[in-house]
């Protein structure tokens, strides 16, 4: 058994793990966080997706030892229940999910991406979300949804800076 | 090379079977404080149906679609269901909730119709109100109503009701009949990029044209042809589950399995053609299988449109289509040597 530490969504939680445990299990089986799904446990999917320590990665493929000292964020840290996430709120507002089984995912991708360019064009958003498939949409109203927010925020920057 | 070529395909597909019994029930409930329950066997796994019904209970009882709280898919409480299947729940299950709302209206209309003094044929239910159709102003909110219904008249205002398409029997002597209660149709264009020495196809374009009647959402109908249109590529192109000689499968896997990412998918335009069914809620059909339909011919004819040959063996693999090229013009050289 292993003790591990690992932040997530800005909490320290602690536990005891057999060595070959997944983060994925790690989050969804001793801290019951089932947000992350999973989809294939082998990294084809990207329904686990997750960040640690900003980067977006399967959560199936890491050992939760390795995520020992770090810091995490699932689908559960971005939204409240007064508020959802920009991404969360467009997705919503343009019925870009059917099932959603890929979506918690597909929204940490998406983030990972705004996060480290807040303009990409839509060949970018395509390619920041190849790993995460989903059966039911055909990605349309995804790229959307995410193309609407990277609006909304320039919009708001571009107020800020004529004010 | 990458040649350009460009496909187009029609389908018609067959809503609400009869070829057997093919019913659904629903029970509407209007509560006292204007809202309503609607009680429905079937099951939703994302297609949005269980919004679609709560749009046709609230639309028949003039609530708003988020008033309808919608209990779903456990007979322990709700009726059963034919199934979230062959495209029905719209058109079946849609009309069964239609029914049950009238049901719970007319309840409402005979109540109404004392406290204002107007004849139930005269009345509408919309806005929340039950109100005279010709004269608007004559009206009482629709929760007041509920609840004198329930408190005064004992008349709770709740609604049953099945559903089950209309069916005309076979004629043996000349085949004709009706073993489907409507059909939907679409016109769906592939436009693709073939790499001649390679095989390779990109579709870079589908336009999708859909008459599904009247679309109840929309969003959720577009959603559901988007998708549709992912699953054909991927059954077009290159989805194709591998069995061994004991019949199991080579590939459970998404590894070996593939289907269409985010950078698979083409630019899609859909374009909704809207009808009126005689007997479908509101003039609604359906849409959820047929959106794949026409996305396979449309892409090889796109092909054949590209390079001039014809795959018959879904998945169009780059090795099929580059071999019935190298075929192609093995056969153009030997008619050139003959000739
Ligand atoms: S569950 Fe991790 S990639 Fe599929
Ligand atoms: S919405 Fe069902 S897998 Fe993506």
């Amino acid at each position: 058994m292993h003790h591990i530490e690992v932040t997530i969504n800005g909490v320290l939680r602690r536990a005891e793990v057999p060595p070959e445990t997944t983060l994925l299990s790690a989050l969804r089986d001793s801290w019951g966080l089932t947000g992350s799904k999973l989809g294939c446990d082998v990294g084809d999917c990207g329904a686990c997706t997750v960040l640690v320590d900003g980067l977006s990665v399967n959560a199936c493929l890491l050992l939760a030892v390795q995520a020992d000292g770090r810091e995490v964020v699932t689908i559960e840290g971005l939204s409240g229940f007064e508020y959802l996430h920009p991404l969360q709120a467009a997705f919503e507002r343009l019925s870009s999910y059917q099932c959603g089984f890929c979506a918690p995912g597909m929204i940490i991708s998406a983030k990972a991406l705004l996060d480290e360019n807040p303009a990409p064009t839509e060949l970018e958003i395509r390619e920041a979300l190849a790993g995460n498939l989903c059966r039911c949409t055909g990605y349309t109203k995804v790229v959307d949804a995410i193309t609407e927010v990277c609006r909304d925020h320039a919009n708001a920057v571009g107020v800020e800076e004529s004010a | 090379m990458k040649r350009p070529g460009r496909g187009i395909a029609c389908m018609w597909y067959p809503i609400g079977f009869t070829v057997a019994a093919n019913p659904s029930s629903a029970v509407v409930k209007v509560n006292e404080d204007g809202t309503a329950t609607l009680l429905t066997g079937t099951v939703e796994v994302g297609q949005g149906s269980l919004t679609v019904l709560g749009q046709i209970a609230a639309q028949e009882l003039g609530i708003s679609a988020d008033d309808v709280h919608v209990v779903s898919a456990d007979t322990d409480t709700t009726p059963m269901d034919t199934g979230a299947i062959a495209s029905r729940t719209t058109f079946v299950t849609g009309n069964a909730v239609r029914l049950a709302a009238a049901e719970a209206k007319s309840i409402l209309f005979e109540v109404a119709s004392e406290m204002l003094g107007v004849e139930t044929e005269e009345l509408e239910a919309a806005d929340h109100k039950i109100r005279s159709k010709t004269f608007p102003d004559k009206q009482v909110a629709l929760a007041e109503v509920a609840v004198r219904a329930q408190i005064v008249r004992g008349r709770p205002p709740l609604g049953s009701a099945s559903f089950n398409p209309p069916t005309v029997a076979m004629d043996p002597e000349t085949g004709q009949g009706k073993p489907f209660a409507t059909y939907v149709y679409a016109t769906q264009i592939a436009e693709v990029e073939v790499d001649d020495e390679t095989g390779e196809v990109e579709v870079l374009r589908i336009c999708a044209a859909h008459d599904s009647g009247t679309t109840i959402n929309p969003a959720l109908a577009e959603g559901q042809i988007e998708g549709g249109i992912a699953m054909g590529i991927g059954m077009a192109l290159e989805e194709e589950i591998l069995f061994d000689a004991e019949g199991g499968q080579v590939n459970p896997n998404l590894t070996n399995y593939l289907i269409p990412t985010s950078l698979d998918m083409p630019k899609i335009e859909v374009d909704i053609v809207q009808s009126y069914d005689p007997v479908g809620p509101f003039g609604a059909k359906g849409v959820g299988e047929p959106t794949l339909v026409p996305t396979m011919p449309a892409i090889l004819n796109a092909i054949y449109d590209a390079v001039g040959v014809r795959i018959a063996d879904l998945p169009a693999t780059a090795e099929k289509i580059l071999m019935a090229i190298k075929e192609k013009e093995r056969a153009e050289v030997k008619q050139l040597g003959s000739a």
